[in-house]
């Protein structure tokens, strides 16, 4: 299964030696990570309206607007295909995405401390640290040009908010076996993968 | 790649050289990857030895579990992947976080050690270890990975390595944010968050041990690595010249040079572990790789030593 994983992440790596990411490549990449940070800002839009303890909601309240800043960046970022059939590939990723995460089971109700919302931070932990793509590109790609760097300031602030569901995972007092835990854990981090590894495919096909 | 499974987990291992020769086994830093020891492994290989390298979990490309690592598994860890290859016994270094590792194995495995390498490492905290620590932890979970890069090289290396390394400490730190996940190295930092000094526990490591320190280590400076001296009694402390805490990286022939002597001692019955102290050449050609300290080595100011 890693090595599976590991063999796509080697070949999108080859691939980005060779190619630059042209508007194609640009508007899949952006379809999928915009889809993905509206995604999760979505879910926490409940947060502003639901009594919480000020310590999460702050938290929370600064992923739900740094989600928004993020993807709203990228719309500026990138280079937008001309090219209607990307447009459907990526619809059709997005309802394969809402289809496999069944985030939308996350939107329903209010947060409280309960397995529901363990199994949205684990979710929201593998969008945030299953899907990197600098990793893909050589260590000396150029980031100044906007896409790139809307890319490496995304992933650089991933590991800022990622805190927020880091500290909730381990620390959160659940009714839950630590077993339990990990399964959940690494079954979103299965499903982010997989659907990270479709995106590197079909990016690597253009 | 190699991989060898444990609990669920792929652990990523690097083994080559000729069958039958004496293992080395080398354990990461906090940061590092199995490449880091490519160098010793050539090196090495060339000078009759076997060479072991692996990614602990949460480096590299070893699986990296999320809720949490548990520091007391990585001997076992080791001593796994030691019986998987079918390795009775080894010379085991590591540095800095890698370090601790090694010292611990030798408690916990006295049988499997031939002889004990600690680098750049620590058995207990002082005010200054504790905050630079807390500080670095700091810097990456606010900052970023990077950052933590940023604060680590003028710990890690001398300014003339920094200054002849300037065009590629970019690049340096754009891989090490790639092959790392930030919140996997936070997890390792956190297997240590409880940590309890272990000096009482050097007692019981009999097996030969050669104790690195860069001379300028600012992080594991020269006190830490003498309460090593002071309570392994099959020890020798090396101190290596001109370079700070990431010297495996700085002057890896030198290195190299001091390990593979070492080890030859001790194959051939010529170790003398006395708690002596020695100082490594800085040429990596000298004909003598080490020569006995004449000064006082805990001190900074260069007092006559008096034993």
């Amino acid at each position: 299964m890693q090595n599976h994983s590991q063999d796509i992440k080697a070949a999108a790596a080859e691939y980005f030696i060779k190619n630059q990411p042209g508007a194609d490549e640009q508007t899949k990449i952006s379809h999928f990570l915009i889809n993905v940070r509206n995604a999760n800002a979505m879910i926490l839009s409940k947060n502003e309206i639901q009594p919480l303890n000020w310590l999460p909601y702050s938290f929370l309240h600064k992923q739900y607007y740094k989600d928004l800043e993020l993807a709203t960046r990228l719309h500026k970022a990138t280079k937008w295909s001309y090219n209607p059939l990307v447009y459907a590939e990526a619809s059709r990723r997005n309802i394969d995405f809402w289809n496999k995460t069944k985030a939308h089971f996350f939107l329903m109700g209010f947060f409280s401390q309960d397995r529901t919302f363990f199994e949205y931070l684990a979710l929201s932990h593998a969008f945030m640290s299953e899907i990197r793509l600098i990793p893909l590109f050589p260590a000396d790609y150029p980031i100044d040009e906007p896409f790139m760097a809307a890319l490496y300031d995304a992933e650089v602030e991933n590991g800022r908010q990622i805190q927020t569901q880091i500290r909730l995972l381990k620390d959160m007092d659940l009714p839950i076996s630590r077993n339990e835990k990990e399964a959940i854990i690494n079954e979103k981090r299965k499903i982010v993968a997989g659907l990270f590894e479709n995106l590197l495919q079909s990016v690597c096909r253009s | 790649m190699a991989i060898f499974t444990y609990n669920d987990h792929d652990i990523h291992y690097e083994f080559s050289g000729e069958p039958d020769t004496p293992v080395i086994t080398f354990i990461n830093g906090l940061t590092q990857r199995t490449d880091h020891w490519i160098q010793y492994a050539k090196n090495l290989n060339k000078a009759g030895y076997r060479v072991l390298s692996y990614d602990l979990l949460g480096q590299g490309t070893s699986s990296k579990p999320v809720l949490f690592i548990d520091f007391n598994e990585n001997p076992k860890i080791l001593a796994a992947l030691l019986d998987h290859l079918r390795i009775q016994q080894t010379y085991v270094a590591g540095v800095s976080f890698g370090g601790i590792i090694v010292l611990h194995f030798g408690i916990e495995y006295p049988d499997r050690v031939k002889g004990l390498i600690p680098m750049s490492c620590f058995t207990e905290m002082d005010g200054q270890l504790r905050y630079i620590g807390l500080n670095l932890y700091t810097g990456m979970v606010n900052v970023g990975f990077e950052y933590l890069v940023d604060l680590l090289i003028p710990i890690n290396f001398s300014s003339a390595w920094i200054e002849k390394n300037r065009e590629n400490i970019p690049l340096l730190k754009r891989t090490s944010f790639s092959y790392n996940d930030l919140y996997a190295i936070q997890n390792l930092i956190e297997s240590i968050r409880d940590f309890r000094p272990f000096t009482k526990e050097l007692g019981k490591i009999a097996c030969p041990t050669l104790i690195l320190n860069g001379e300028y280590d600012c992080l594991t400076p020269r006190w830490a690595h003498e309460v090593m001296r002071l309570n392994i009694s099959n020890s020798r402390l090396m101190i290596m010249q001109k370079v700070c805490h990431a010297f495996t990286i700085e002057i890896p022939d030198i290195t190299c040079r001091v390990i593979a002597d070492f080890a030859d001692q001790v194959e051939t019955g010529r170790w003398g572990g006395d708690k002596s102290v020695w100082i490594a050449a800085d040429d990596p050609a000298s004909e003598e790789i080490a020569f006995p300290c004449q000064g006082n080595h805990t001190r900074a100011v260069p007092f006559m030593k008096k034993y």
